[in-house]
């Protein structure tokens, strides 16, 4: 089915993203001004001697980039006695290093937030794509009437809305009925019961609603304008011409056609969504991989951020390639280009 | 990092199922929703340098903080100075045990101690210093040695010397101490016990049965992390948390008048400041170097505004570096500040700062115009309004200064470099004046130390050590007010205001007692608080 080359090709591809990911992850957080330390231990209860000690501990006495000193006094094998060599080091042991703000393994950290961050995005995502698509169609099959103009309007305005302001609108209106903050109710009830998960569905209303609304009116406005352009095809009037049923026409030639730019929107947006997921994260205090970095950036947890990015490059980098290959299935015309 | 103790989850589930099947309010456990923006990043209290309000909560010391600079016995019932000052003797509580059941004598006391003193624990060891032996006598007695005597052996150095269970602690390699993080950690003779944490989500402490003072009023406590100031100041108004402390000022107005939350304010260890650039081989303009436009800006200052505005009446005019609240460190003889813009043009007009081309902003005799950076912290929304009000006060006398914001960390980066000409601070300390007086000397601008202004004076320096070792306390007051006399008239920093805590409660669901509380946050949760019956 799928041609060799063209998946060595686009595997090679997202290898070398990645890497220059990687490189560019660990010196964004490091261009920044200022002492992760100093700010961690601008504290009175904190001697000179403690700091000092703290920094040996994370490795932060060492030089950034390149060990020039161990290099002069002809020590090329400690060119990389560096922050940057422990950190490509780390890395390819699979380890993200410790959290300065939380003394704690980053792979901890992001294993126990990663999780609820990707139940944020599926409910929202599966929302927003089932609903995107339905109003999509039924606005492009009643093209032209109320309903379609509508429907325009309503996406059109809440694409536009910022994601954070949909959010604090929803929180003062659903104040009081459901549940604003957090993911749970604390202690209420032990985890892994149906309860809980019951609670955790009721948590995740607000923000994943907000999560869906915005990704719905792309996916709505994408869909609604691809079925439209579909429809005027002249295999749409031989279909018609057959005697085929409207439901028919749609089902079997219209969506499957129409389908195809749906696909990268989708995987494209995936990368936009999680830029919302930092955002609906924080104002409903949903506890995820969002509400992390948005933490850990004033804290200058560069371990934590670094961790945090590069999962969330990966993630973008692999839908990226699933979305490249569905699409040389979905359409055969790729494969030779 | 997931910390769970099923048992202790089962029982709250039965508990609040029996609660609902039973309604009797006197009977039900009462249960304080605390909110805030931030429980606590690390537990281990050796490295931790926040969450002192629960810390306070699962920890003792020997000594215990109360209002202003006062203290109360905690684990030590009563103490004695050898006549020289050098030998300290406590006697220690009987029967006292931790919350996990083993004994708290005078010999965990002194193992506790000498453990942080061994181990140069980051969060402790700097009150530490100064001892050289700490002895357990017998299990009621505890001597402490010095190698000099100090004015703060009781008022500062054992406040926050936590008394903790060798059992938990004296395994664990020394270089590997720092980064425990097991819930065990908590373990303390103080009056609650965590019985579930979820970092970034909540924390929920019981009621220790056995506390040695008798257990809490209040069955559990259950603090709530919220990720905006907004989302909670609005779950105290729907009733989703009970009380709230250090309420951000700007999220005062949305609950003032609300019938149900009671807002409760107290003058606490916290000022604002704005400190000014005059190092020598800083970045900032010459003018700031001379004393006169220091006093001009700082009667351009229109403190009242700024109590107004930024912080909605809940502050008082600052003129001394010593807060009001540390009692009677505080130098009274220093005169208000005045808001005084008549007078600060006057300053500079004979001094010879005039506008010589007419442009509405003065130059100096070297012709550059008298133009500052104007910055503050992007922590909170206040700080936005209050360099904006010395901005425009600093137009009304010929000085430009554009406000603008930074992230905490940069402006520390500036500061550490002396590349800044004015910066506002927010600050809060301990009540012993020791550290606070210490930002002025010599020694503190080395090596990105607190001097960040430029101000280094022998006179100040030797007022600094006379002080660490002036035992008696009218002595040492007398020191530290002649150190603000010397300050207020240098203006290294122009003090802004005193501010208050400021903490607020759902008064439909708790009465709150201040005299339960003795102005401390353990107190304040220990006793301050009891459920409203049939809420």
């Amino acid at each position: 089915m799928i041609q060799f080359d063209y998946l060595f090709r686009k595997i090679v591809f997202a290898l070398l993203t990645l890497a220059v990911i990687i490189v560019f992850n660990f010196f964004l957080f490091r261009i920044l001004p200022g002492d992760p330390i100093k700010l961690l231990f601008r504290n009175p209860r904190m001697t000179k001697q403690a700091q000092e000690t703290i920094r040996v501990q994370f490795g932060l006495d060492k030089p950034v980039w390149i060990n020039t000193e161990r290099l002069q006094s002809g020590d090329i094998g400690g060119i990389f006695d560096s922050q940057f060599g422990a950190y490509i080091s780390n890395l390819f042991q699979g380890n993200l290093g410790i959290s300065f703000a939380q003394r704690s393994s980053v792979n901890e950290i992001l294993a126990e937030r990663i999780w609820r961050t990707a139940l944020l995005l599926f409910a929202g995502e599966v929302v927003a794509i089932v609903g995107g698509i339905i109003v999509g169609v039924v606005a492009a099959w009643r093209h032209g009437t109320w309903v379609d103009a509508s429907a325009l309007i309503i996406g059109l305005t809440t694409w536009a809305l910022p994601t954070f302001f949909l959010g604090i609108i929803l929180l003062v209106i659903a104040r009081g009925v459901l549940p604003t903050s957090g993911m749970v109710e604390p202690g209420a009830a032990k985890e892994g019961t149906i309860e809980y998960w019951l609670d955790v569905g009721r948590h995740l209303i607000l923000p994943a609603t907000t999560l869906a609304v915005g990704s719905a009116s792309a996916y709505m406005l994408i869909m609604r304008s691809s079925v439209v352009e579909v429809l005027a095809e002249d295999y749409i009037l031989t279909a018609k011409a057959k005697g085929l049923s409207n439901i028919q026409i749609l089902k079997n030639h219209a969506l499957k056609n129409a389908m195809l730019p749906m696909v990268t929107i989708i995987a494209l947006n995936l990368g936009y969504v999680v830029g919302g997921a930092i955002q609906v994260e924080t104002v409903f205090s949903w506890p995820g991989i969002g509400r992390l970095i948005f933490d850990s950036v004033a804290k200058q947890d560069y371990p934590v951020l670094q961790g945090a990015f590069l999962l969330l490059a990966v993630s973008v980098i692999l839908a990226n390639l699933v979305t490249d290959v569905l699409y040389s299935i979905l359409d055969p015309r790729i494969k030779a280009s | 990092m997931s910390i769970f103790k099923r048992p202790f989850q089962l029982c709250i589930v039965l508990i609040i199922a029996l609660v609902g099947s039973v309604t009797v309010a006197q009977d039900s456990p009462s249960k304080l929703t605390v909110g805030t923006t931030y429980i606590i990043d690390v537990l281990n209290p050796t490295t931790s340098l926040y969450g002192y309000a629960q810390k306070g909560l699962f920890y003792e010391t020997l000594i215990e903080a109360a209002d202003g600079a006062n203290v109360i016995p905690g684990l030590a019932e009563s103490w004695s100075s050898s006549e020289d000052g050098l030998v300290w003797t406590f006697k220690i509580r009987e029967g006292v045990t931790f919350s996990d059941g083993t004994p708290c004598t005078a010999v965990e006391a002194a193992w506790s101690l000498n453990w942080y003193i061994e181990t140069s624990a980051p969060a402790i060891v700097s009150y530490l210093t100064n001892i050289t032996a700490v002895e357990a006598l017998d299990p009621t007695t505890l001597q402490i040695t010095l190698s000099q005597p100090v004015p703060n052996m009781v008022t500062a150095k054992l406040l926050y010397a936590y008394i903790l269970p060798p059992h938990i602690w004296q395994d664990i390699p020394p270089d590997e101490i720092g980064m425990y993080e097991d819930p065990s950690v908590t373990i303390g003779s103080g009056p609650y016990v965590m019985t579930d944490y979820q970092p970034g989500e909540y924390m929920i402490l019981d009621a220790n049965p056995n506390y040695w003072r008798g257990p809490a009023p209040v069955d559990q406590i259950v603090y709530r992390e919220y990720g905006n100031e907004d989302a909670l100041i609005q779950a105290l108004q729907v009733g989703e948390v009970d009380y709230i402390y250090g309420v951000p000022f700007t999220g005062i107005p949305a609950i003032e008048n609300d019938p149900n939350i009671q807002i409760d304010s107290a003058l606490a260890n916290k000022w604002s400041e704005l400190s000014v650039n005059w190092t020598p081989d800083g970045t900032s303009p010459a003018s700031l170097h001379d004393p006169i436009v220091r006093k001009a800006i700082d009667y351009s200052i229109d403190r009242q505004q700024i109590i107004n505005i930024a912080y909605l009446g809940y502050a008082l005019p600052g003129n001394a570096f010593i807060t009001m609240g540390m009692g009677a460190f505080y130098n009274t003889d220093i005169g208000e500040i005045p808001y005084d813009i008549a007078q600060a043009n006057q300053m500079l007009d004979e001094a010879g700062y005039v506008d010589s081309d007419g442009d509405g902003i003065r130059e100096y005799s070297d012709g550059t115009p008298l133009e500052y950076r104007l910055m503050t912290d992007d922590s909170a929304a206040a700080n936005f309004r209050i360099i904006q009000i010395i901005s425009d006060g600093l137009a009304d006398i010929g000085i430009s200064a554009f406000p603008e914001v930074e992230s905490t960390d940069s402006l520390i980066a500036r500061q550490v470099d002396f590349d800044y000409d004015l910066i506002h601070w927010e600050w809060d300390t301990d009540a012993d004046p020791h550290f606070l007086t210490s930002v002025f000397t010599c020694a503190e601008m080395q090596d990105g130390g607190w001097n960040d202004s430029g101000f280094c004076s022998p006179e100040y320096d030797a007022l600094f050590e006379a002080q660490a070792t002036a035992l008696n306390p009218d002595e040492r007051k007398d020191i530290i007010w002649q150190m603000q006399t010397i300050i207020a008239e240098e203006r290294p920093w122009l003090i802004l205001a005193y501010t208050d805590s400021i903490s607020a409660y759902r008064k439909d669901r708790f009465i709150f007692d201040p005299l339960n509380a003795i102005s401390t946050m353990k107190w304040a949760l220990y006793t301050g608080f009891s459920q409203v019956s049939g809420s």
